[in-house]
């Protein structure tokens, strides 16, 4: 099969590098030259272990031109978590760019596993074709980084009901300049926010991930690019609310704002700011392609939680989250009456890498059970109203609680763990934990403290932690996070810079 | 250091201590040490660094505008106050 490049140009605004069209397509060739030398070919995978600038992108459609399937990975993982994803993808080799920490290229390169920076293109150009609509396209990993990974992958099939599906629904001028300011390795920022405009022909703008001092200047660069559409989360809107001067030349023709509920009062806000009322919730999960329902007409009043339509999805909200038996009209909530948000969509995931137990347990009948809680209101908009998932969503980045468990729970010390989310006035939610240790004095707690470090990415790192005798469970030896979460808030945390500053005073 | 400075870096200090992270005491800190890159404090803290100084020292920042770099540094948070305090 061939792979339609009707794409538009490649540009970094605020590096002040730019790819026309020809060049895209001469970048591409060189690097399809390069893995072809490398020999990779159909059903490989690849970690594309960098992101968010211009060769990122011609890695991509290259290795698909191969046949292989592209593994991005967020570059702040620590070197154990990366070879513990490397474990489970069995990658055949890793492209890495001058930023790639040296870490988890070091234990990438133990295991065997070839590195190639991505300037190494080599000169000589290749076409190729042996891409099939139902090879795996993408996985991204969403949780188990440090435990049993569990990666969502999507084949070209998926993806492209996806990106079909939003063009259906949004309109195709707003996305003519669009820009990127979310991570490349995970869905909002890579298959919505980036893939969908530019390969639908716009150009695309795209800059380093959640960099305040980029925030901080984003109206001036909406100007200076004229630029018509961006995506972004919650806490960066905070920020360009707060300290950013807003764009004055009106280019702004849609925004979306994604991975975290926007209330009432940011949007409007958002409004105000970027001069366009066409402002909107995107409701999108990486199983289903990212972006799945929002608002075709953006310019209605806002609401808290309100989303709106299924873009290429059918919606429904039911009386039930249980995925072993089919599903029936009985299970269907009526209007206003809150449930469990069902998902139907051609742009669902292929199913979880290697475990299609994890995949048996969210899927039902091509129904995906999304773990988020809502109701269809009087116009049949999908409002949501909180969610049952087991995720601390710290301004937009889904960090899994059963990921830091998984660490904590090895150092020696630890006879249990439970991390939970803490509300947060910037990210919406952080991290805490609640540890039982077998020696709770000062030298274990730093010693955990150096553990961890070593083995979780710093954004997954607890910024609070409390020590207690026992995590409370229920009596089938559930863990009920929100109850260990409320039991810890009856008393102050440990004071951890404290104690490490005694440790480290001579 | 006069007295108000100084007065200013304990609160100021104080305030740190909420939102550090825990890898390394605030107290280590020179100042001008800068706080996303010691470690002190993640990029996005700077939302709270604003808010702290908006409500403590009424700063308006929607009028006089900020870069990230003039609140990397505890040193630079408190030559900002003095600024808006002339």
């Amino acid at each position: 099969m061939l792979i339609d490049l009707h794409c538009g140009e490649l540009i970094e605004p605020f590096g002040g590098r730019r790819w026309n069209r020809a060049d895209i397509r001469r970048q591409i060739a060189l690097r399809v030259g390069r893995f072809q030398e490398l020999g990779v070919g159909p059903h490989d995978r690849v970690f594309l272990l960098f992101g968010n600038r211009l060769e990122f992108f011609a890695e991509l459609v290259a290795l698909w031109k191969c046949g292989a399937c592209a593994i991005p990975i967020d570059a702040r993982l620590t070197a154990f978590e990366v070879e513990n994803l490397a474990r489970a993808a069995a990658p055949k080799l890793v492209v890495v760019d001058d930023a790639t920490p040296a870490g988890p290229i070091k234990v990438l390169e133990q295991a065997g596993i070839r590195t190639v920076p991505t300037a190494d293109t080599g000169s000589a150009e290749a076409e190729a074709a042996r891409v099939q609509l139902d090879h795996d396209a993408l996985m991204l990993f969403t949780s188990g980084s440090t435990g049993d990974p569990k990666g969502v992958v999507h084949t070209h099939r998926s993806l492209r009901a996806r990106w079909a599906g939003l063009r259906d629904h949004l309109p195709a001028a707003a996305f003519a300049r669009s820009l990127c300011m979310l991570p490349t390795h995970f869905g909002h920022g890579l298959i919505c926010n980036s893939l969908f405009p530019w390969l639908s022909g716009c150009d695309l703008f795209i800059t380093p991930p959640f960099r305040p001092d980029l925030v901080t200047r984003i109206g001036a660069a909406i100007d200076e690019h004229a630029i018509t559409f961006m995506s972004s989360v919650p806490p960066i809107w905070k920020l360009a609310l707060k300290l950013a001067k807003p764009p004055q030349r009106g280019s702004l023709q849609r925004v979306h704002v994604g991975s975290a509920p926007l209330s009432a009062a940011l949007w409007n806000d958002i409004r105000t700011w970027t001069g366009t009322p066409h402002v909107c919730n995107a409701y999108g999960i990486t199983e289903t392609g990212s972006w799945v329902a929002g608002l075709d007409r953006a310019d209605v009043p806002a609401e808290d939680g309100l989303i709106g339509y299924g873009w290429g999805a059918v919606v429904k909200v039911l009386n039930t989250d249980d995925t072993s038996r089919p599903l029936c009209p009985e299970n269907e909530c009526k209007t206003g009456e809150s449930g469990y948000v069902w998902l139907n969509t051609p742009a669902l995931m292929k199913g979880y890498f290697r475990r299609d137990d994890l995949t048996a347990k969210a899927v039902v009948d091509g129904w995906f059970m999304t773990g988020d809680i809502g109701f269809l209101d009087d116009l049949g908009r999908l409002v949501l109203r909180g969610r049952e998932r087991d995720e601390i969503n710290k301004g937009g980045m889904k960090i899994y609680p059963s990921d830091i468990d998984a660490v904590v729970e090895r150092y020696p010390a630890a006879s249990d763990v439970c991390a939970f989310a803490l509300d947060d006035p910037i990210y919406g939610q952080a991290v805490g934990m609640a540890v039982v240790l077998h020696d709770s004095g000062e030298e274990a707690i730093c010693g955990l403290h150096a553990w961890m470090k070593v083995h979780l990415a710093e954004h997954k790192m607890p910024s609070r932690w409390w020590l207690i005798d026992a995590i409370p469970r229920t009596s089938r030896g559930k863990i009920n996070r929100d109850a260990v979460k409320a039991a810890c808030q009856q008393k102050p945390p440990l004071d951890i810079p404290s104690i490490l500053a005694r440790k480290m005073s001579p | 250091m006069n007295q108000d400075r100084e007065a200013r870096r304990q609160a100021l200090l104080g305030f740190l201590r909420t939102i550090q992270k825990a890898g390394r005491p605030v107290e280590s800190l020179s100042d001008t040490d800068r706080l996303v890159a010691s470690g002190l404090i993640d990029s996005l803290a700077i939302l709270q660094i604003v808010t702290y100084l908006e409500t403590t020292y009424g700063i308006d920042f929607s009028i006089r505008g900020v870069s990230p770099e003039e609140l990397g540094s505890i040193g630079g948070i408190l030559d900002l106050i003095e600024q808006e305090k002339k």
